[in-house]
């Protein structure tokens, strides 16, 4: 219960990995953890216990490639809590932190994500707890050719 | 300037020839660079530079051993080319051999000084290597040369800072703030550069001037980072001097975040009162703040729990009682783990025990408990059922925690048969029992978690996790199967490929205790490959964050990879495997008998039957896949260059991944080499502070058998100052005075007198082994690791095998403390030193630990478990957390 939300440091970066590893089917090598943060220093949030353990995190960026007229974007690449850690709300904490340091940081306007079609908790996550709602589906988003939704959470 | 020397001057049909090759190199179109360089070549074939260019062209193609040889060859004849060495340069740099890179870009640079591309490289070798004094020269240089670029000015300042020169990264940043001109407003890197400028004062110990820069830049905005902002001005302010100030601050961060618990603790701080370390005379006032803080932020629970902690038992029942209710009626699985820190105190213990005992059985008769508080959200009673059921899981865990496992399973049991379907349920009763030493059953238990929710990948790992535990490694390897991708060579492939120390460490553990040491080192290995990567990993940051102005993560990254091989997994693996290089040492045949009795007939052809299967798959993914581009590639540039790749074959200058030609780990097993093999493995550690005193033995064990007397002797130094009574120290210390003693020759001075000196402050007394070690057991008579320490102990000194037995059966005496895992670890001894009298020592455990399957013969465990795909082989369970 009393976990602790906070911003990512650079040592948290093998505990996150692990975490999503542990967690979710998406997995990155470390690199692709360092890109986030060392372009996006003050995005990533994780969700800590009393004994220093990574539980939790989320992993998230702005929009490098804005089509012409968009509008600067987050993105949420990775989030998730360990499944012995549920129902403390801590998903929504971590999002909440990481939307405010989009919107005072980088202005974005809104934040974006892909889940998998056929990832109903997940998707149920995004929409129920943390306001996202579906735009458009991606076909073929996925290496294995399954489709995303791409869903969106207005930040004004 | 130098007139050009007469080998490489060019007619002005091959000059002309020679610029348009560097053109061609530097836009990657190889073919006709290769075409070009071989014009020219026709004429001069002895043009080192032309060499050297063909040879770099050839690397990129993928002919790295052709490629390399023009190179040299190339060098060779033009010694005092910057071109030459900046290729021979860029390719050591490609093959990852930093140190002879940068040698390469010093010589380039002192025939082309001023080049600022080799400039550039060279000080990210310097910053790879950690070689401070060398870097502030690159960058200063760089600086002087090109003063316009703003990331110059940066890169000093960073240079001056890794080198411990606070002083001047200062000055480097004031002159460049000055400098400024036109800052567009709400700019992140010129916010993430002003507080970089904060943090150098700060930690250059000039507070007021780092909090009147914060604070100016943090009310103009052109700091945009709030949080940091924030985070920033507290702990400034608490460094300057504990008060008002400092208070407000940490109060605007609570109430910003209210669930990060290090604010309470600078809160607390800011009023003299250390929340680590409270006196009993700051209790009543903390608790007070601690309960306005609550009320303030209601929807957080870390006041409230900080609350349970600080309160002195007497106010501690209706706190907890409060804050238990609420967890079990929201259904909160981790509410036990979150109050097992209280257990420190006995009778904060007892008041939880009390309280949730009387919970469950007001809600078996379904009723809710009586002093249930109004606070508590609107309740039912259809709400009976959900509570119950996580008031049995949260008691199954407290009486398990408290070693009254019976009692944990039977509560389990009950809660089982009233909702069959609750996955946690079935996680923790695999956890109780393997506690309790029945890894099988435990796996089975947290299977059935797993089928109870296919979709979850949390219990599909600790399901393979668990199965892997039991020595069930095939059957682990279908399940992590069903979440890796499907494209893998193999599951184990795709985990290995996603970094998943995980899985490489239990995997590698599950065949250290069957004895499968070649599979179990190619596990260890692969891990050390996951951290060679990691630390490689920061290279191509040295520019990037200096482009992109991201400075202070930048930097913590750079502590954090000094740290890196310092994580417990690579440890652990580093540890495993000395421990098996070290038995493969002492014992030569063991790697043939490991191979010979490794591989039943059944065995090799399930192998055979893998190795087939993931031929296959290969095959058909040569065939049938198209190209596809990973959507989620790391750095921008990976994928133009992945593009280019395809296009131009280039194949860029990284050595790319050859064959696995040691799939099984045979090589490393039958290695003439052993020792030197783990010391490589155990020296990336031997200069960071770990508190880890395995380690510390195993870098004896190693050092003492490759005769380094002084390293070996500071590792027992180490050791002794983490634990000073270990079992594993007192036998080494036993054997080095043995070993020592025995000596032809002492050790010359200087070595031999710190040898000499580290032996005497190691051990007290100027007594004979034999009674030193009667001592020690004496001492130490009611603790089984130490009699095992003791026994094993006599038996470096030459004792008699009945007497060393003797000690040994003593762990079984009523009054000592045996753990399972020592008694395991007393099984293993017996067995290795072919004890007649193993399997009296086995019946004993048996009966003693009733619950537990480990003892149990192959037979009596196919009774119990038959059927299985993979019939558990009982050699050494993995007990602990």
């Amino acid at each position: 219960m009393s976990v602790t939300i906070r911003p990512a440091r650079a040592d948290d970066l093998t505990a996150m990995q692990a975490c999503n590893l542990q967690n979710l089917p998406e997995n990155y090598t470390m690199r692709y953890y360092l890109y986030h943060a060392m372009t996006w220093p003050s995005l990533s949030y994780v969700a800590e216990d009393s004994k220093g353990r990574i539980v939790g995190y989320v992993l998230a960026k702005m929009e490098e490639d804005l089509a012409p007229g968009d509008e600067p974007h987050g993105h949420l690449t990775s989030i998730s809590v360990l499944r012995s850690y549920r129902r403390l709300g801590l998903a929504k904490r971590l999002m909440l932190q990481s939307q405010d340091a989009m919107a005072s940081i980088y202005k974005a306007s809104y934040v974006s994500l892909h889940v998998r079609k056929s990832n109903r908790a997940a998707l149920s996550l995004y929409q129920d707890s943390l306001g996202f709602s579906v735009q458009d589906i991606e076909k073929k988003y996925y290496a294995d050719g399954e489709d995303a939704y791409a869903m969106r959470l207005s930040l004004k | 300037m130098t007139p050009t020397p007469a080998k490489r001057a060019l007619p002005s049909k091959e000059s002309t020839l020679f610029r348009e090759l560097l053109n061609l190199y530097e836009t990657r179109q190889l073919k006709k660079g290769q075409k070009t360089a071989d014009q020219i070549l026709k004429k001069f074939p002895e043009h080192g530079e032309t060499l050297c260019m063909k040879g770099l062209i050839l690397t990129h193609m993928g002919k790295r051993e052709e490629g390399l040889e023009l190179v040299k060859k190339g060098v060779r004849l033009d010694l005092t080319s910057h071109i030459v060495w900046h290729v021979f340069g860029l390719i050591q740099k490609g093959e990852k051999n930093y140190e002879e890179a940068l040698k390469s870009y010093t010589q380039a640079l002192r025939f082309d000084k001023d080049n600022l591309n080799i400039l550039r490289d060279a000080a990210h070798l310097q910053t790879q290597l950690r070689l401070h004094d060398g870097l502030v020269d690159t960058r200063f240089l760089l600086l002087k040369l090109r003063p316009n670029l703003r990331q110059n000015w940066i890169g000093l300042a960073l240079a001056y800072h890794l080198n411990g020169n606070l002083t001047e990264a200062n000055k480097v940043l004031e002159q460049y703030e000055r400098s400024l001109k036109n800052v567009p407003d709400y700019d992140p890197e010129q916010s993430d550069l002003l507080l970089y400028h904060v943090r150098v004062l700060e930690e250059r110990g000039d507070l007021p001037e780092a909090l009147t820069l914060l604070d100016t830049n943090a009310k103009s905005r052109a700091i945009v980072d709030r949080v940091a902002v924030m985070e920033t001005r507290a702990r400034i302010l608490s460094k300057q001097e504990p008060g008002t100030d400092a208070e407000q601050a940490w109060r605007a961060l609570i109430e910003r975040n209210p669930d990060n618990t290090s604010y309470y603790y600078g809160f607390f701080s800011s009023k003299n009162t250390d929340l680590g370390a409270l006196t009993d005379a700051d209790r009543p006032n903390t608790l007070h703040l601690l309960r306005e803080l609550s009320l303030q932020n209601p929807r957080t629970l870390t006041p409230k729990r900080l609350e349970l902690t600080v309160a002195p038992v007497g106010d501690f029942k209706p706190l907890v009682n409060m804050y238990l209710l609420q967890g079990l009626n929201k259904g909160i699985p981790s509410l036990f783990v979150d109050l097992k820190p209280l257990y420190h105190d006995n009778q904060k213990l007892a008041v939880v025990e009390e309280l949730v005992e009387g919970y469950r059985q007001v809600l078996e008769e379904g009723r809710l408990p009586d002093e249930f508080p109004d606070a508590v959200a609107a309740i039912s009673d259809s709400d009976v059922p959900t509570m119950y059921l996580w008031t049995l899981y949260f008691l199954a865990q407290h009486f398990s925690h408290t070693n009254r496992h019976s009692r944990a399973l039977s509560l389990l049991s009950t809660a089982i048969s009233h909702t069959p379907t609750l996955p946690e349920l079935h996680t923790l009763r695999g956890r109780v029992l393997k506690r309790l030493g029945d890894p099988y059953g435990a796996s089975a238990a947290v299977n059935e978690a797993r089928l109870l929710d296919g979709q979850d990948r949390f219990l599909n790992t600790k399901s393979a996790k668990y199965k892997l535990r039991a020595g069930l490694v095939e059957e682990a390897s279908d399940i992590f199967g069903l979440f890796t991708k499907k494209d893998a060579v193999s599951p184990g492939a795709d985990l290995e490929e996603m970094q998943s120390l995980l899985y490489l460490t239990e995997e590698g553990d599950a065949h250290r205790r069957q004895g499968k040491l070649h599979h179990a080192l190619k596990k260890y290995h692969a891990v050390r490959k996951v951290f060679e990567e990691f630390e490689d990993d920061q290279f191509d940051f040295h520019g990037y964050s200096l482009r992109k102005f991201t400075i202070n993560i930048y930097l913590n990254l750079l502590s954090w990879e000094d740290q890196l091989w310092s994580h417990p997994a690579y440890i652990h693996s580093a540890v495993s495997a000395s421990q098996i290089y070290v038995r493969l040492f002492d014992s030569p045949s063991l790697a043939n008998d490991v191979l010979s009795t490794g591989l039943s007939a059944e065995e090799e052809k399930k192998a055979k039957k893998k190795a087939r299967k993931a031929q296959q798959k290969q095959e058909e993914l040569k065939k049938g896949k198209p190209f596809t581009v990973n959507r989620r590639s790391p750095l921008k540039h990976a994928v133009a260059a992945a593009a280019a790749a395809a296009s131009n074959e280039d194949k860029g200058l990284e050595l790319t991944p050859t064959k696995d030609e040691d799939p099984d780990g045979i090589k490393l097993l039958t290695s003439p080499e052993p020792l030197e093999r783990a010391w490589k493995l155990l020296s990336p550690l031997l200069r960071l502070p770990i508190n880890n005193i395995d380690l510390w033995i195993s870098i004896y064990d190693v050092a003492v058998r490759r005769g380094k007397y002084l390293q070996a002797v500071r590792a027992l130094s180490h050791a002794k100052a983490l634990d000073a009574d270990h079992p594993e120290l007192h036998v080494r210390y036993l054997h080095f005075q043995k070993l020592y003693g025995s000596l032809p020759l002492p050790p010359p001075a200087p070595v031999g007198t710190v040898i000499s000196n580290a032996m005497a402050t190691l051990a007290t007394d100027e007594m004979s082994s034999e009674a030193y070690n009667v001592q020690y057991l004496q001492r130490h008579s009611g603790n089984a690791g130490a009699v095992l320490g003791a026994a094993k102990a006599l038996q470096i000194l030459g004792g008699p095998r009945d007497e060393v037995e003797g000690i040994l059966f003593g762990v079984l005496n009523p009054g000592v403390d045996l753990p399972l895992k020592t008694a395991l670890d007393v099984w293993s001894f017996l067995k290795d030193t072919s004890s007649p009298r193993v399997n009296e020592f086995r019946l004993a455990c048996d009966e003693k630990f009733n619950l537990s399957t480990v003892f149990k013969t192959p037979d009596e465990l196919a009774v119990m478990y038959s059927q299985g795909p993979d019939t558990p082989i009982n050699t050494r369970a993995e007990i602990d957390d």
